[in-house]
């Protein structure tokens, strides 16, 4: 294996998955399109796409959830298939809208889940005390697993995820449904976990936010096709959204802005500002002051914002 | 995989059914119910056709059977459906066990549940009719037991297989099956009294071959040459049969998609 090859976590290679439905299963889906992804290990990787776009489908097939039609993928330097039994040791998934046995109590949730990775005795208690405490379930810990709320069932799929302290984390929109200070606080746990652990965190999400603040890189999946692929920043910087130049004037309006030299849009707002979306900040910002000074018009404010990963996904969605 | 990680894995599916056991009604029903409204039946039944002794306990004999592998079954089809019911399929599978952990050890829940019946029912049999089922002796006894159970673990994991195939529609053959095998075993009968083609079904069954040896024990001469010997090698056979038809639907889901379906 070579050294490029043994940093990665994840090395996929123009996987396919097709599932077939229907009368006498005629009908046939293609969800996976010949993907290749390479995760350095280490990182926090995000998969973002629309709906139906692949994304749980690639997520299960790296997990040895589901087997590809085509293709090859190493997750750890394993076969997700002809290695499936020994990574499953490594690896470990938690999805949003989480699920298990409903009269299990948080603790024997754990517990379970840490026997079946081989944990017992001291071990095994000193791990279930450990999520349960990093988690904030002590007060659930007697508590049935169908009588939890939505957040505490997502902090159980969490420190159950964590009990054989795995390589590699897959997290499957990790807070769809969850309230707006839960959802920080998951984010946080996911942060400290690669900077703490130096786990290789896997996530689907569909909040631009998110990804944006915690992955280092993101691939943006559609169709079934990777579309692009770095971090949110240079997926900005490929998509050629551009920077917006937010402006307040005297007068409030200028004719000749939308046609000056890279100007790719101007756009006014409720609050009295013009937003110009440009090519290049740095190269039209003067140019266009300049302008409008020599033009008479009172420039009173100005502010530069660069776009955020959710343009980039309404972009690549489109 | 060490014997200690062997046994670490059963051992989780053992606590998780015993758990889930302890705090399902409807596993009470099972477990007493259901075996007490059978043999309270089959006893005054006899006495309405005035049935010897030996022939009441040739009745109950078969109603013992079928609460034992019963509730055996269920407790093996369990080491799917609950995670089915529960929608966590894809995290047992998830986790780096064999299909061997979650049907042996929800078996050896079964077993439990399955030689409690067994005692209660042949408590109540004796106390209330008279009938005597353990008077064959403690071999017998532990013969008949285990061809119940292996039978049991047989049925559930084909079971097993068929839900992990089809998804929920296939739960009804959780309880159904064993009274489709029960019937043509002999449940209540010699397998003598069969259609000629229902009895060459019945012979494929270990489990006749176990009722037919301990019946032999109440004066019913046996129909088979080597009752038992058949009945475990036809045991040995449809355990690796089940065992890799439920493999190959594992492997099947997990190349359809139906793991995650199931978990949805």
């Amino acid at each position: 294996m070579s050294s490029l090859a043994a940093d990665l976590a994840i090395d996929a290679r123009d996987v396919e998955k097709s599932f077939r439905s229907g009368f006498f299963r005629a009908r046939r889906t293609l969800a996976l399109r010949g993907v290749s992804l390479a995760v350095p290990r280490g990182t926090i990787f995000g998969l973002l796409g629309p709906n139906g776009a692949g994304k749980t489908t690639l997520l299960s097939i790296l997990a040895t959830l589901l087997t590809p039609d085509r293709g090859s993928a190493r997750v750890l330097g394993l076969d997700v298939v002809r290695d499936a039994g020994a990574l499953r040791r490594r690896l470990n998934m938690a999805s949003g809208r989480p699920s298990f046995l409903w009269s299990l109590r948080v603790a024997e949730i754990v517990a379970f889940y840490g026997r079946l990775y081989g944990l017992s005795g001291s071990v095994l208690k000193r791990r279930v005390d450990g999520l349960i405490h990093e988690y904030e379930l002590e007060p659930y810990r007697r508590v049935p697993y169908n009588e939890l709320s939505t957040g505490l069932k997502q902090r159980v799929a969490l420190a159950k995820s964590l009990v054989n302290d795995p390589d590699l984390l897959f997290l499957d929109e990790p807070t769809l449904g969850l309230d707006p200070d839960v959802s920080v606080r998951v984010r946080a746990h996911v942060a400290a976990l690669r900077r703490e652990r130096g786990m290789t965190i896997v996530l689907t999400t569909h909040y631009m936010r998110e990804a944006e603040e915690l992955c280092d890189e993101v691939a943006f999946i559609k169709a079934g096709r990777i579309l692009a692929h770095g971090s949110p920043d240079d997926l900005k910087r490929q998509i050629k959204l551009g920077s917006v130049i937010a402006l307040r004037l005297d007068p409030p309006t200028v004719p000749w802005l939308a046609d000056a030299d890279g100007v790719l849009r101007v756009t006014p707002d409720a609050d009295g500002w013009l937003e110009c979306t440009v090519d290049d900040v740095e190269k039209r910002l003067p140019v266009l002051l300049r302008q409008l000074v020599g033009d008479g018009v009172v420039v009173r404010n100005v502010q530069v914002r660069e776009p955020e990963l959710e343009e980039v996904f309404v972009e690549l969605a489109r | 995989m060490s014997w200690r990680a062997e046994w670490l894995a059963v051992w989780a599916v053992v606590v998780r059914n015993f758990i889930m056991a302890s705090r399902n009604v409807f596993f009470f029903f099972e477990l007493l119910f259901w075996p007490i409204v059978g043999v309270v039946s089959i006893g005054f039944m006899t006495k309405f056709l005035e049935l010897t002794p030996a022939q009441g306990s040739f009745v109950l004999i078969g109603t013992i059977a079928l609460s034992v592998v019963n509730v055996c079954q269920l407790e093996v089809a369990y080491a799917v459906l609950m995670d089915v019911w529960s929608k966590s399929i894809k995290h047992q599978f998830l986790a780096p066990i064999g299909i061997r952990h979650l049907t042996i050890g929800s078996w050896v829940v079964g077993m439990v549940r399955g030689f409690l019946v067994f005692v209660l029912v042949a408590a109540l049999g004796n106390w209330a009719f008279g009938f005597r089922v353990l008077q064959p002796g403690a071999w017998a006894v532990a013969i008949f037991l285990f061809g119940c159970f292996v039978n049991a673990w047989i049925v559930g994991v084909f079971v097993c297989a068929l839900i992990t195939l089809f998804g929920n529609r296939a739960e009804a053959f959780a309880w159904a099956s064993v009274n489709l095998v029960l019937m043509l075993a002999g449940i209540y009968y010699p397998v003598s009294v069969l259609p000629d083609a229902a009895a060459a079904v019945a012979r494929a069954i270990p489990l006749t071959y176990f009722l037919d040896a301990y019946r032999s024990h109440f004066g019913f001469a046996t129909e088979f040459a080597s009752p038992i010997a058949t009945g475990l090698a036809l045991s040995a056979f449809y355990a690796v049969a089940a065992h890799w038809t439920f493999f190959a639907a594992i492997q099947r889901a997990r190349r359809t998609g139906l793991l995650l379906k199931m978990s949805e």
